[in-house]
Protein backbone atom coordinates (compact mmCIF):
# COMPACT_ATOMS: atom_id res chain seq x y z
CA UNK A 1 0.00 0.00 0.00
CA UNK A 2 1.36 3.35 -0.98
CA UNK A 3 0.42 6.07 1.46
CA UNK A 4 1.02 9.78 1.17
CA UNK A 5 1.64 11.81 4.28
CA UNK A 6 -0.66 14.42 2.85
CA UNK A 7 -3.37 11.83 2.54
CA UNK A 8 -3.09 10.91 6.21
CA UNK A 9 -3.02 14.51 7.33
CA UNK A 10 -5.93 15.46 5.17
CA UNK A 11 -7.99 12.71 6.69
CA UNK A 12 -7.13 13.64 10.24
CA UNK A 13 -7.95 17.30 9.82
CA UNK A 14 -11.50 17.87 10.99
CA UNK A 15 -13.42 18.37 7.82
CA UNK A 16 -16.11 20.23 9.67
CA UNK A 17 -13.75 23.15 10.24
CA UNK A 18 -15.17 25.95 8.22
CA UNK A 19 -13.36 29.21 7.88
CA UNK A 20 -15.68 32.04 7.07
CA UNK A 21 -14.85 33.53 3.73
CA UNK A 22 -13.24 36.91 4.03
CA UNK A 23 -14.25 39.04 1.12
CA UNK A 24 -12.69 42.40 0.63
CA UNK A 25 -14.66 44.46 -1.77
CA UNK A 26 -12.49 46.37 -4.16
CA UNK A 27 -13.76 49.92 -4.49
CA UNK A 28 -14.66 50.46 -8.08
CA UNK A 29 -14.57 54.04 -9.29
CA UNK A 30 -17.73 55.10 -11.02
CA UNK A 31 -17.52 54.35 -14.69
CA UNK A 32 -18.64 56.87 -17.25
CA UNK A 33 -21.31 55.93 -19.76
CA UNK A 34 -20.11 53.16 -22.00
CA UNK A 35 -19.23 53.82 -25.57
CA UNK A 36 -17.82 50.34 -26.14
CA UNK A 37 -18.73 46.84 -25.07
CA UNK A 38 -17.81 46.08 -21.52
CA UNK A 39 -15.07 43.49 -21.06
CA UNK A 40 -17.62 41.06 -19.65
CA UNK A 41 -19.67 41.10 -22.82
CA UNK A 42 -16.96 41.63 -25.38
CA UNK A 43 -16.47 38.93 -27.97
CA UNK A 44 -13.37 36.95 -27.21
CA UNK A 45 -12.06 37.58 -30.68
CA UNK A 46 -11.90 41.30 -30.05
CA UNK A 47 -9.75 43.29 -27.76
CA UNK A 48 -12.10 45.86 -26.39
CA UNK A 49 -11.23 48.83 -24.29
CA UNK A 50 -14.22 49.80 -22.32
CA UNK A 51 -16.44 51.03 -20.99
CA UNK A 52 -15.15 54.39 -22.14
CA UNK A 53 -16.37 57.90 -22.35
CA UNK A 54 -15.16 60.17 -25.11
CA UNK A 55 -12.81 61.81 -22.60
CA UNK A 56 -11.38 58.44 -21.62
CA UNK A 57 -10.94 57.50 -25.25
CA UNK A 58 -9.06 60.73 -25.85
CA UNK A 59 -6.88 60.07 -22.81
CA UNK A 60 -5.98 56.63 -24.07
CA UNK A 61 -5.31 58.04 -27.51
CA UNK A 62 -2.40 59.96 -26.01
CA UNK A 63 -0.96 56.64 -24.86
CA UNK A 64 -1.52 55.06 -28.24
CA UNK A 65 0.39 57.90 -29.87
CA UNK A 66 3.33 57.26 -27.55
CA UNK A 67 3.19 53.55 -28.31
CA UNK A 68 3.36 54.30 -32.02
CA UNK A 69 6.37 56.54 -31.46
CA UNK A 70 8.05 53.85 -29.38
CA UNK A 71 7.44 51.16 -31.95
CA UNK A 72 8.72 53.34 -34.75
CA UNK A 73 11.96 53.78 -32.84
CA UNK A 74 12.11 50.12 -31.84
CA UNK A 75 11.67 48.89 -35.39
CA UNK A 76 14.17 51.40 -36.76
CA UNK A 77 16.76 50.18 -34.26
CA UNK A 78 15.94 46.52 -34.74
CA UNK A 79 16.45 46.83 -38.48
CA UNK A 80 20.07 47.77 -37.87
CA UNK A 81 20.73 44.41 -36.21
CA UNK A 82 21.09 41.04 -37.87
CA UNK A 83 17.94 38.95 -37.60
CA UNK A 84 17.89 36.15 -35.06
CA UNK A 85 18.27 32.86 -36.90
CA UNK A 86 15.14 30.76 -36.94
CA UNK A 87 17.09 27.98 -35.32
CA UNK A 88 19.20 29.88 -32.83
CA UNK A 89 21.31 28.99 -29.85
CA UNK A 90 20.53 30.60 -26.48
CA UNK A 91 23.68 32.67 -26.91
CA UNK A 92 22.53 34.03 -30.26
CA UNK A 93 19.14 34.91 -28.79
CA UNK A 94 20.78 36.61 -25.83
CA UNK A 95 23.31 38.54 -27.94
CA UNK A 96 20.60 39.88 -30.19
CA UNK A 97 18.43 40.84 -27.26
CA UNK A 98 21.25 42.65 -25.46
CA UNK A 99 22.31 44.48 -28.61
CA UNK A 100 18.79 45.79 -29.05
CA UNK A 101 18.62 46.60 -25.36
CA UNK A 102 21.70 48.80 -25.67
CA UNK A 103 20.35 50.61 -28.71
CA UNK A 104 16.99 51.26 -27.08
CA UNK A 105 18.58 52.50 -23.89
CA UNK A 106 20.89 54.87 -25.74
CA UNK A 107 18.11 56.26 -27.85
CA UNK A 108 15.76 56.70 -24.88
CA UNK A 109 18.33 57.96 -22.45
CA UNK A 110 15.95 60.59 -21.09
CA UNK A 111 12.96 58.26 -20.77
CA UNK A 112 10.97 58.59 -17.55
CA UNK A 113 7.81 57.14 -16.02
CA UNK A 114 4.73 58.42 -17.77
CA UNK A 115 6.29 58.70 -21.20
CA UNK A 116 4.02 55.96 -22.53
CA UNK A 117 1.46 55.58 -19.77
CA UNK A 118 0.71 59.28 -20.06
CA UNK A 119 -0.58 61.14 -17.00
CA UNK A 120 -3.96 61.46 -18.65
CA UNK A 121 -4.10 57.78 -19.57
CA UNK A 122 -3.02 56.41 -16.20
CA UNK A 123 -6.26 57.05 -14.28
CA UNK A 124 -8.24 55.47 -17.11
CA UNK A 125 -6.01 52.40 -17.09
CA UNK A 126 -6.39 52.10 -13.34
CA UNK A 127 -10.15 52.40 -13.58
CA UNK A 128 -10.33 49.77 -16.29
CA UNK A 129 -8.27 47.41 -14.16
CA UNK A 130 -10.36 48.15 -11.09
CA UNK A 131 -13.45 47.22 -13.05
CA UNK A 132 -11.96 43.89 -14.05
CA UNK A 133 -10.63 43.06 -10.60
CA UNK A 134 -13.84 44.20 -8.95
CA UNK A 135 -15.81 41.72 -11.02
CA UNK A 136 -16.89 38.24 -9.99
CA UNK A 137 -13.63 36.68 -11.12
CA UNK A 138 -11.44 39.42 -9.71
CA UNK A 139 -10.10 37.43 -6.79
CA UNK A 140 -9.09 34.51 -8.98
CA UNK A 141 -7.58 36.80 -11.60
CA UNK A 142 -5.45 38.49 -9.00
CA UNK A 143 -4.33 35.17 -7.55
CA UNK A 144 -3.36 34.12 -11.05
CA UNK A 145 -1.30 37.26 -11.54
CA UNK A 146 0.38 36.99 -8.17
CA UNK A 147 1.47 33.47 -9.02
CA UNK A 148 5.22 33.86 -9.46
CA UNK A 149 4.96 37.62 -9.24
CA UNK A 150 7.54 38.85 -6.76
CA UNK A 151 6.86 41.96 -4.75
CA UNK A 152 9.55 44.43 -3.78
CA UNK A 153 11.40 44.29 -7.09
CA UNK A 154 13.10 47.53 -8.07
CA UNK A 155 12.24 48.76 -11.53
CA UNK A 156 13.38 51.67 -13.64
CA UNK A 157 12.10 52.89 -16.96
CA UNK A 158 14.48 52.07 -19.79
CA UNK A 159 16.36 49.57 -17.60
CA UNK A 160 16.70 45.88 -18.40
CA UNK A 161 13.89 43.77 -16.99
CA UNK A 162 15.55 41.98 -14.07
CA UNK A 163 16.84 38.65 -15.30
CA UNK A 164 15.83 36.70 -12.26
CA UNK A 165 12.30 38.08 -12.03
CA UNK A 166 9.73 35.71 -13.53
CA UNK A 167 7.41 36.95 -16.22
CA UNK A 168 4.02 37.15 -14.58
CA UNK A 169 0.72 35.92 -15.87
CA UNK A 170 -1.53 38.51 -17.48
CA UNK A 171 -4.95 36.88 -17.77
CA UNK A 172 -6.85 37.28 -21.03
CA UNK A 173 -9.61 39.19 -19.27
CA UNK A 174 -7.05 41.82 -18.31
CA UNK A 175 -5.42 41.91 -21.73
CA UNK A 176 -8.75 42.31 -23.39
CA UNK A 177 -9.47 45.34 -21.27
CA UNK A 178 -6.26 47.22 -21.90
CA UNK A 179 -5.27 49.09 -25.05
CA UNK A 180 -3.84 46.74 -27.61
CA UNK A 181 -0.10 46.51 -27.87
CA UNK A 182 1.91 45.57 -30.93
CA UNK A 183 3.82 42.31 -30.97
CA UNK A 184 7.02 43.92 -29.73
CA UNK A 185 5.46 45.01 -26.44
CA UNK A 186 3.77 43.13 -23.61
CA UNK A 187 1.91 44.02 -20.47
CA UNK A 188 3.27 42.34 -17.36
CA UNK A 189 2.77 42.83 -13.66
CA UNK A 190 5.69 43.20 -11.30
CA UNK A 191 4.29 43.36 -7.80
CA UNK A 192 1.34 45.72 -8.11
CA UNK A 193 2.91 47.64 -10.99
CA UNK A 194 1.70 47.26 -14.53
CA UNK A 195 4.63 47.47 -16.90
CA UNK A 196 5.03 47.67 -20.63
CA UNK A 197 7.85 45.33 -21.49
CA UNK A 198 9.78 45.59 -24.71
CA UNK A 199 9.77 41.85 -25.26
CA UNK A 200 12.49 41.87 -27.91
CA UNK A 201 14.90 44.11 -26.00
CA UNK A 202 13.86 42.90 -22.52
CA UNK A 203 13.62 46.51 -21.42
CA UNK A 204 11.00 48.15 -19.21
CA UNK A 205 9.46 50.70 -21.53
CA UNK A 206 7.22 52.22 -18.84
CA UNK A 207 5.18 51.31 -15.80
CA UNK A 208 2.33 52.44 -13.58
CA UNK A 209 2.61 52.18 -9.83
CA UNK A 210 -0.29 50.67 -7.88
CA UNK A 211 -2.10 49.48 -10.96
CA UNK A 212 -3.23 46.28 -9.26
CA UNK A 213 -5.96 47.11 -6.76
CA UNK A 214 -5.41 45.93 -3.19
CA UNK B 1 -6.27 -18.12 17.64
CA UNK B 2 -5.67 -14.94 15.66
CA UNK B 3 -6.61 -11.71 17.31
CA UNK B 4 -9.00 -9.46 15.52
CA UNK B 5 -7.64 -5.98 14.92
CA UNK B 6 -9.26 -3.27 16.91
CA UNK B 7 -12.13 -1.56 15.16
CA UNK B 8 -10.30 1.79 15.07
CA UNK B 9 -7.37 0.18 13.19
CA UNK B 10 -9.72 -1.24 10.62
CA UNK B 11 -11.40 2.12 10.10
CA UNK B 12 -8.06 3.89 9.81
CA UNK B 13 -6.80 1.37 7.28
CA UNK B 14 -9.92 1.76 5.19
CA UNK B 15 -9.50 5.52 5.27
CA UNK B 16 -5.92 5.23 4.05
CA UNK B 17 -6.94 2.91 1.27
CA UNK B 18 -9.59 5.41 0.36
CA UNK B 19 -7.01 8.14 0.12
CA UNK B 20 -4.86 6.08 -2.17
CA UNK B 21 -7.85 5.27 -4.27
CA UNK B 22 -8.76 8.93 -4.48
CA UNK B 23 -5.28 9.93 -5.53
CA UNK B 24 -4.86 7.39 -8.26
CA UNK B 25 -8.23 6.26 -9.46
CA UNK B 26 -10.30 9.36 -9.42
CA UNK B 27 -13.33 9.85 -11.50
CA UNK B 28 -13.72 6.82 -13.68
CA UNK B 29 -14.69 7.95 -17.14
CA UNK B 30 -18.27 7.60 -18.19
CA UNK B 31 -18.11 8.85 -21.73
CA UNK B 32 -18.43 6.33 -24.47
CA UNK B 33 -15.49 7.61 -26.48
CA UNK B 34 -12.93 7.01 -23.76
CA UNK B 35 -12.20 3.61 -22.39
CA UNK B 36 -9.82 4.11 -19.54
CA UNK B 37 -8.41 2.18 -16.69
CA UNK B 38 -6.15 3.32 -13.92
CA UNK B 39 -3.34 1.07 -12.93
CA UNK B 40 -1.46 2.11 -9.83
CA UNK B 41 2.03 0.71 -10.04
CA UNK B 42 5.46 1.21 -8.61
CA UNK B 43 7.06 -0.18 -11.76
CA UNK B 44 8.46 1.95 -14.52
CA UNK B 45 5.50 2.55 -16.75
CA UNK B 46 5.23 0.43 -19.84
CA UNK B 47 2.70 2.15 -22.02
CA UNK B 48 0.27 0.40 -24.20
CA UNK B 49 0.07 -1.12 -26.71
CA UNK B 50 3.67 -0.25 -27.79
CA UNK B 51 3.43 -1.58 -31.32
CA UNK B 52 6.08 -1.38 -33.99
CA UNK B 53 5.41 1.30 -36.58
CA UNK B 54 2.89 3.22 -34.51
CA UNK B 55 3.23 6.94 -33.88
CA UNK B 56 4.46 7.56 -30.35
CA UNK B 57 4.85 10.85 -28.54
CA UNK B 58 4.99 12.41 -25.08
CA UNK B 59 3.42 15.52 -23.62
CA UNK B 60 5.06 17.75 -21.03
CA UNK B 61 4.02 21.06 -19.54
CA UNK B 62 4.97 23.64 -16.94
CA UNK B 63 8.32 22.06 -16.38
CA UNK B 64 11.27 24.47 -16.69
CA UNK B 65 11.98 25.18 -13.06
CA UNK B 66 15.49 23.78 -12.87
CA UNK B 67 14.51 22.20 -9.57
CA UNK B 68 14.94 18.63 -8.44
CA UNK B 69 11.41 17.45 -9.24
CA UNK B 70 11.89 18.54 -12.84
CA UNK B 71 15.09 16.56 -13.07
CA UNK B 72 13.44 13.53 -11.51
CA UNK B 73 10.60 13.80 -14.01
CA UNK B 74 13.14 14.00 -16.81
CA UNK B 75 14.81 10.85 -15.53
CA UNK B 76 11.44 9.16 -15.47
CA UNK B 77 10.74 10.29 -19.02
CA UNK B 78 13.95 8.67 -20.15
CA UNK B 79 13.21 5.51 -18.17
CA UNK B 80 9.90 5.27 -20.02
CA UNK B 81 11.60 6.08 -23.32
CA UNK B 82 13.87 3.08 -22.95
CA UNK B 83 10.81 0.87 -23.06
CA UNK B 84 8.59 2.99 -25.27
CA UNK B 85 10.47 4.77 -28.05
CA UNK B 86 8.57 7.97 -28.56
CA UNK B 87 9.98 10.24 -31.25
CA UNK B 88 8.42 13.54 -30.21
CA UNK B 89 7.64 15.53 -27.09
CA UNK B 90 4.94 18.18 -27.31
CA UNK B 91 5.57 21.02 -24.89
CA UNK B 92 2.44 22.78 -23.70
CA UNK B 93 4.18 25.85 -22.35
CA UNK B 94 5.91 27.40 -19.38
CA UNK B 95 9.08 25.90 -20.70
CA UNK B 96 11.38 28.15 -18.68
CA UNK B 97 10.42 29.71 -15.37
CA UNK B 98 12.17 32.75 -13.99
CA UNK B 99 15.38 33.79 -15.67
CA UNK B 100 15.75 32.90 -19.35
CA UNK B 101 19.44 33.51 -19.89
CA UNK B 102 21.61 31.11 -21.89
CA UNK B 103 22.53 29.22 -18.75
CA UNK B 104 18.83 28.84 -17.98
CA UNK B 105 18.20 27.19 -21.34
CA UNK B 106 20.86 24.72 -20.32
CA UNK B 107 19.90 24.15 -16.69
CA UNK B 108 16.16 24.06 -17.24
CA UNK B 109 16.08 22.22 -20.53
CA UNK B 110 19.25 20.91 -22.12
CA UNK B 111 20.72 19.23 -19.06
CA UNK B 112 17.63 17.46 -17.71
CA UNK B 113 16.51 16.24 -21.14
CA UNK B 114 19.96 15.52 -22.50
CA UNK B 115 19.42 11.75 -22.66
CA UNK B 116 16.29 12.28 -24.75
CA UNK B 117 17.91 14.93 -26.95
CA UNK B 118 20.92 12.67 -27.46
CA UNK B 119 18.58 9.85 -28.43
CA UNK B 120 17.17 12.03 -31.19
CA UNK B 121 13.81 12.81 -29.59
CA UNK B 122 12.44 16.04 -31.03
CA UNK B 123 10.69 18.60 -28.86
CA UNK B 124 7.97 20.84 -30.31
CA UNK B 125 7.13 23.80 -28.10
CA UNK B 126 4.24 26.10 -27.55
CA UNK B 127 4.71 29.09 -25.29
CA UNK B 128 3.14 29.68 -21.89
CA UNK B 129 2.49 32.84 -19.97
CA UNK B 130 5.87 32.67 -18.25
CA UNK B 131 7.83 32.15 -21.46
CA UNK B 132 9.74 34.87 -23.27
CA UNK B 133 8.77 35.07 -26.91
CA UNK B 134 12.37 34.72 -27.94
CA UNK B 135 12.09 31.03 -27.15
CA UNK B 136 10.51 30.66 -30.56
CA UNK B 137 13.98 30.98 -32.07
CA UNK B 138 15.50 28.30 -29.86
CA UNK B 139 16.46 25.48 -32.16
CA UNK B 140 15.57 22.52 -29.92
CA UNK B 141 12.01 23.87 -29.58
CA UNK B 142 11.48 23.51 -33.35
CA UNK B 143 9.26 26.58 -33.61
CA UNK B 144 11.35 28.11 -36.40
CA UNK B 145 10.62 31.62 -35.21
CA UNK B 146 6.85 31.14 -35.20
CA UNK B 147 4.54 31.72 -32.25
CA UNK B 148 2.03 29.32 -33.79
CA UNK B 149 2.63 26.65 -36.38
CA UNK B 150 1.56 23.27 -37.63
CA UNK B 151 3.43 20.13 -38.58
CA UNK B 152 2.60 16.69 -39.77
CA UNK B 153 4.87 13.88 -38.59
CA UNK B 154 2.90 11.43 -40.72
CA UNK B 155 0.27 11.95 -43.39
CA UNK B 156 -2.54 10.81 -41.13
CA UNK B 157 -1.54 12.98 -38.17
CA UNK B 158 -1.25 16.75 -37.89
CA UNK B 159 -0.43 18.87 -34.85
CA UNK B 160 -1.35 22.51 -34.36
CA UNK B 161 0.73 24.48 -31.87
CA UNK B 162 -1.00 27.66 -30.75
CA UNK B 163 -0.07 30.77 -28.80
CA UNK B 164 -2.68 31.29 -26.09
CA UNK B 165 -1.13 34.03 -23.97
CA UNK B 166 -1.53 36.84 -26.47
CA UNK B 167 -3.84 35.29 -29.05
CA UNK B 168 -4.35 37.59 -31.98
CA UNK B 169 -7.22 37.39 -34.47
CA UNK B 170 -4.73 36.61 -37.22
CA UNK B 171 -3.89 33.38 -35.45
CA UNK B 172 -7.50 32.24 -35.44
CA UNK B 173 -7.79 33.01 -39.15
CA UNK B 174 -4.59 31.09 -39.77
CA UNK B 175 -5.84 28.17 -37.68
CA UNK B 176 -9.11 27.91 -39.55
CA UNK B 177 -7.30 27.95 -42.86
CA UNK B 178 -4.87 25.25 -41.76
CA UNK B 179 -7.52 23.05 -40.18
CA UNK B 180 -9.65 23.30 -43.27
CA UNK B 181 -6.76 22.44 -45.54
CA UNK B 182 -5.67 19.43 -43.54
CA UNK B 183 -6.87 16.05 -44.65
CA UNK B 184 -5.24 14.22 -41.77
CA UNK B 185 -7.34 11.76 -39.83
CA UNK B 186 -5.87 12.90 -36.55
CA UNK B 187 -5.86 16.59 -35.76
CA UNK B 188 -4.34 17.39 -32.40
CA UNK B 189 -3.97 20.89 -30.96
CA UNK B 190 -1.60 21.86 -28.21
CA UNK B 191 -1.12 25.11 -26.36
CA UNK B 192 -0.83 26.45 -22.83
CA UNK B 193 -4.15 27.71 -21.50
CA UNK B 194 -6.78 24.99 -21.00
CA UNK B 195 -10.21 25.40 -22.51
CA UNK B 196 -11.43 22.99 -19.87
CA UNK B 197 -9.76 22.54 -16.50
CA UNK B 198 -10.81 21.86 -12.95
CA UNK B 199 -7.97 23.96 -11.63
CA UNK B 200 -8.86 25.90 -8.56
CA UNK B 201 -6.09 28.38 -9.37
CA UNK B 202 -6.72 29.00 -13.07
CA UNK B 203 -9.48 26.77 -14.39
CA UNK B 204 -11.06 26.87 -17.82
CA UNK B 205 -10.25 29.72 -20.15
CA UNK B 206 -13.77 30.48 -21.26
CA UNK B 207 -12.91 33.29 -23.64
CA UNK B 208 -10.37 31.23 -25.49
CA UNK B 209 -12.85 28.37 -25.59
CA UNK B 210 -15.43 30.60 -27.26
CA UNK B 211 -13.07 31.10 -30.15
CA UNK B 212 -11.26 27.80 -30.45
CA UNK B 213 -13.89 25.21 -29.65
CA UNK B 214 -16.09 25.97 -32.68
CA UNK B 215 -13.07 25.57 -34.93
CA UNK B 216 -12.07 22.31 -33.26
CA UNK B 217 -15.58 20.96 -33.66
CA UNK B 218 -16.03 22.13 -37.21
CA UNK B 219 -12.72 20.78 -38.44
CA UNK B 220 -12.61 17.50 -36.59
CA UNK B 221 -9.97 18.00 -33.93
CA UNK B 222 -9.93 14.91 -31.73
CA UNK B 223 -7.56 15.74 -28.91
CA UNK B 224 -6.42 18.97 -27.25
CA UNK B 225 -3.32 19.09 -25.04
CA UNK B 226 -2.81 21.96 -22.59
CA UNK B 227 -1.08 22.92 -19.34
CA UNK B 228 -1.13 26.01 -17.09
CA UNK B 229 -2.82 24.34 -14.12
CA UNK B 230 -0.15 22.42 -12.28
CA UNK B 231 -1.58 18.94 -12.25
CA UNK B 232 -2.65 16.20 -14.61
CA UNK B 233 -6.27 16.02 -15.67
CA UNK B 234 -8.14 14.21 -18.37
CA UNK B 235 -11.37 16.04 -18.92
CA UNK B 236 -14.55 14.18 -19.76
CA UNK B 237 -15.04 14.45 -23.51
CA UNK B 238 -16.57 17.78 -24.37
CA UNK B 239 -18.74 17.63 -27.48
CA UNK B 240 -16.68 14.64 -28.54
CA UNK B 241 -13.24 16.18 -28.01
CA UNK B 242 -10.89 14.91 -25.32
CA UNK B 243 -8.96 17.58 -23.42
CA UNK B 244 -5.89 16.96 -21.31
CA UNK B 245 -4.20 19.24 -18.80
CA UNK B 246 -0.57 18.21 -18.34
CA UNK B 247 0.79 21.08 -16.31
CA UNK B 248 2.89 19.27 -13.72
CA UNK B 249 6.07 18.44 -15.59
CA UNK B 250 8.13 20.29 -12.98
CA UNK B 251 5.68 22.44 -11.13
CA UNK B 252 2.99 21.00 -8.89
CA UNK B 253 0.04 22.52 -7.12
CA UNK B 254 -1.03 19.79 -4.77
CA UNK B 255 -4.72 19.29 -4.24
CA UNK B 256 -5.66 21.96 -6.76
CA UNK B 257 -8.15 19.92 -8.75
CA UNK B 258 -11.63 21.08 -7.91
CA UNK B 259 -13.35 17.76 -7.40
CA UNK B 260 -16.74 19.39 -7.77
CA UNK B 261 -16.13 20.79 -11.24
CA UNK B 262 -17.90 17.94 -12.97
CA UNK B 263 -15.27 18.02 -15.70
CA UNK B 264 -12.78 15.45 -14.50
CA UNK B 265 -12.58 12.03 -16.04
CA UNK B 266 -9.31 11.39 -14.23
CA UNK B 267 -7.15 13.66 -12.16
CA UNK B 268 -3.81 13.47 -10.42
CA UNK B 269 -2.58 16.36 -8.32
CA UNK B 270 -0.34 14.80 -5.70
CA UNK B 271 2.87 14.51 -7.70
CA UNK B 272 4.40 15.58 -11.02
CA UNK B 273 3.27 13.77 -14.16
CA UNK B 274 3.69 13.67 -17.91
CA UNK B 275 1.90 11.84 -20.67
CA UNK B 276 2.87 9.37 -23.34
CA UNK B 277 0.59 8.49 -26.20
CA UNK B 278 0.48 6.22 -29.19
CA UNK B 279 -1.67 6.37 -32.29
CA UNK B 280 -2.63 3.11 -33.90
CA UNK B 281 -5.14 3.54 -36.68
CA UNK B 282 -8.23 5.22 -35.30
CA UNK B 283 -7.18 4.80 -31.68
CA UNK B 284 -4.94 6.91 -29.51
CA UNK B 285 -3.66 5.09 -26.45
CA UNK B 286 -2.33 7.12 -23.56
CA UNK B 287 -0.67 6.80 -20.19
CA UNK B 288 -0.11 9.48 -17.60
CA UNK B 289 3.02 8.68 -15.66
CA UNK B 290 4.00 10.11 -12.30
CA UNK B 291 7.46 11.19 -11.19
CA UNK B 292 7.84 7.86 -9.42
CA UNK B 293 6.89 5.89 -12.50
CA UNK B 294 3.36 5.11 -11.51
CA UNK B 295 0.77 4.98 -14.26
CA UNK B 296 -1.89 7.27 -12.86
CA UNK B 297 -4.22 7.21 -15.83
CA UNK B 298 -4.44 5.23 -19.02
CA UNK B 299 -6.90 4.44 -21.74
CA UNK B 300 -7.67 4.94 -25.39
CA UNK B 301 -9.51 7.50 -27.44
CA UNK B 302 -11.23 6.95 -30.76
CA UNK B 303 -10.60 9.72 -33.23
CA UNK B 304 -13.51 11.92 -34.21
CA UNK B 305 -15.08 11.32 -37.57
CA UNK B 306 -17.14 13.98 -39.20
CA UNK B 307 -20.58 12.88 -40.21
CA UNK B 308 -21.01 13.69 -43.92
Amino acid sequence: MWVTRKGVVSLLIPVALVIPACRRDIPVPASPPATADSPANAPATKRVVGPLSDADAQALATMNDRIKDYIALHQKLERTLPAVPKEATPEQIDQNQRALENLVQKNRATAKPGDIFTPTAQPVIKRLLATVFGGPDGKQLKASIMDENPVGTKLAVNARYPDIVPLSTVPPEVLQTLPKLPEELQYRFVGNRLIILDAHAHVVADFIEDALPN
Amino acid sequence: MRRRPPFVVLVFTLLLLGTEFRDAVDFAPRASLVHAQQTPSTEVAVPLPNRDGSFKFAVLGDFGTGDRPQYQMAEQMFAVYKKFKYDFVMLVGDNLYGAQRPQDFRNKFEVPYKPLLDAGVKFYASLGNHDAREQRYYKPFNMEGQLYYTFSPRPDIRFFALESTYPVPEQFQWLEKELKASGSDWKIAFFHHPLYSSGDRHGSDIRLREVLEPLFLKYNVSVVLTGHDHFYERVKPQKGITYFVTGSGGQLREGNIDRQSGLTASGFDTDQAFMVAEIVGDQMYFNAVSRTGRIVDSGSIARRKLVP
